[in-house]
């Protein structure tokens, strides 16, 4: 039987961490096509990772947008901030120049996976994992930037295979309006499109008995009929899908409480995602709602 | 308080769906009867008056390598039968799902891992791991001397696949062993379980 660690193999791109042979295949592939930017197959990791940056330079003082373009092979997917059931979140830990910082993944909102009737939420095909970076204002214009990160996964179709890739990016320090990398413009705008929206609304998340209620209250309340309701923090709800209704103004939202649900009475702050299948693709919203215990007073008449 | 009404009957109709018991902590442990891979029928009830930990396995699932290739599993095993503890490792793969595995295959299993457990218990049929919800492979479940569920939840307190992690998570079986050993409360008697999800058949 063969050890499963061992099918840990990383997908190669840019600097990545792999066995001699991949160096040499990655070498041969750099010596025939250098002008070339496009990742080695990673066919047998079902997922091809790169290292991406919304635009070509970067400006001293302002925030850039990079990305982790994942490309997961049919069937198998990746994990949102939250992977319900089983699976993993990716992570990235960067290595930056001095002044530089990357801030958190700007998770894209999540899909609902179903396997063997267990609930998992993240990402299949192409999706961009957008990561806000702080460029200082003091860093020199004329130089380069050298980026490097290293990214951690669990790709699973019903199986799964942890990988991990060092990836690296130069990118030049300009002064001038940085230009759109036009290899990635499509793929930002979608990530740009696929992000939970802040939203006005109001409401509190109350426990009662094995389930979470939440009410939500304000402008713009979506129609309750296929949508679908996520939180960022685990060990709250069960991740089976929650019943979503609407009751005149508010939308009332009643999820299953994780079995693990181990909150002492303490209140504590809840991120929940909203989506919505549109013609052109999901929509989504992110509301922060207050969890509190059924004894404190109700929020609202 | 219309709300609270609706609210009120989803509640009452999402427990009408879902009616089997799930396992709680401070609780009888559910029953089970089980086959292992010596043909051995084991039963929690054998084991009433000894301090029971339930392991569930995946031999093909990164996150068991993890805690197998490290060693640390069997080392939690040893430990525990050194403590006179069981430990029955649970497959509950079904047939044809990655990971599941006959009773020679077990066998085998257990010996190329040098595993330290009391038996491996074969649940194709996943009745054992529904009865105990258990969601993950490595999921854990510790039973004390009378039969009352004191942990349910994952190996350790770090949800990666990384051997570098081990030393640095909280062991939770082991902490619960010894707090249990020392006529103490569980301190942490729930956490999540990480890992792959348990292969089930439909």
């Amino acid at each position: 039987m063969n050890d499963p660690i061992a099918t840990a193999r990383p997908t190669a791109h840019r600097q990545v961490r792999a066995g001699p042979l991949r160096h040499l295949l990655f070498a041969v592939f750099v010596a025939l096509a250098p002008c070339v930017n496009a990742a080695v197959s990673g066919a047998d990791n079902h997922l091809q990772v790169e290292l991406v940056s919304a635009r070509l330079a970067l400006v001293p003082g302002q925030t850039a947008q990079l990305g982790l373009r994942l490309r997961h092979d049919a069937h198998w997917h990746t994990y949102w901030i939250n992977p319900g059931d089983s699976g993993l979140p990716t992570t990235l830990a960067w290595t930056l120049p001095p002044g530089f910082h990357a801030q958190d993944i700007a998770w894209p909102l999540p899909q609902r996976f179903t396997v063997g009737g267990l609930y998992n939420f993240g990402y299949d095909g192409e999706v961009v994992l957008p990561v806000p970076l702080d460029v200082p204002a003091d860093v020199q214009p004329g130089t380069t930037a050298h980026l490097a990160v290293l990214a951690k996964w669990l790709v699973c179709r019903e199986e799964c295979i942890p990988g991990k890739a060092e990836l690296t990016l130069d990118l030049p320090i300009t002064t001038a309006p940085a230009q759109p990398d036009p290899r990635w413009t499509h793929q930002f705008t979608d990530a740009e499109r696929a992000q939970p929206q802040a939203s006005a609304w109001t409401g509190t998340a109350r426990l009662a008995g094995e389930r979470i209620e939440i009410a939500l209250r304000g402008p713009g309340l979506p129609e309750a009929d296929r949508l679908d309701a996520f939180v960022a923090q685990r060990k709250l709800f069960d991740n089976k899908p929650p019943a979503i209704r609407r009751d005149g103004d508010a939308l009332l939202i009643d999820a299953g409480r994780s079995e693990y649900f181990s909150i002492a009475p303490a209140l504590r702050d809840l991120d929940l995602v909203l989506t919505a299948p549109t013609a052109t693709g999901m929509r989504g919203w992110r509301v922060r709602v207050r969890l509190v215990t059924p004894i404190a007073t109700p929020a609202q008449p | 308080m219309k709300a609270t009404a609706l609210l009120l009957a989803g509640v009452v109709a999402a427990f009408t769906v879902s009616s089997f018991a799930k396992p709680v902590i401070g609780q009888p442990a559910p029953a089970f009867s089980a086959t292992d891979s010596n043909g051995k029928t084991q039963t929690l009830a054998a084991y009433k008056g000894r301090i029971v930990v339930l392991e569930w396995n995946n031999p093909l699932c990164p996150f068991v390598g993890k805690h197998y290739g490290s060693g640390n599993m069997q080392k939690q095993q040893a430990e525990a039968a050194a403590a006179g503890v069981v430990w029955l490792t649970i497959n509950s793969g079904a047939f044809g799902k990655q990971g599941h595995l006959d009773a020679a295959a077990a066998n085998a299993y257990v010996g190329k891992v040098q595993g330290k457990e009391t038996a491996y218990l074969l649940d194709a049929d996943g009745m054992l791991g529904h009865a105990y919800d258990a969601k993950t492979t490595p999921q854990m479940v510790v039973i004390d001397k009378d039969g009352v569920l004191r942990y349910i939840g994952g190996i350790d307190s770090i949800a990666s696949t990384d051997v570098d992690d081990i030393p640095k998570a909280t062991q939770y079986v082991r902490q619960a062993l010894a707090e249990l050993a020392a006529g103490k409360p569980v301190s942490v008697p729930t956490s999540e379980p990480y890992g792959c999800s348990v292969k089930y058949g439909p």
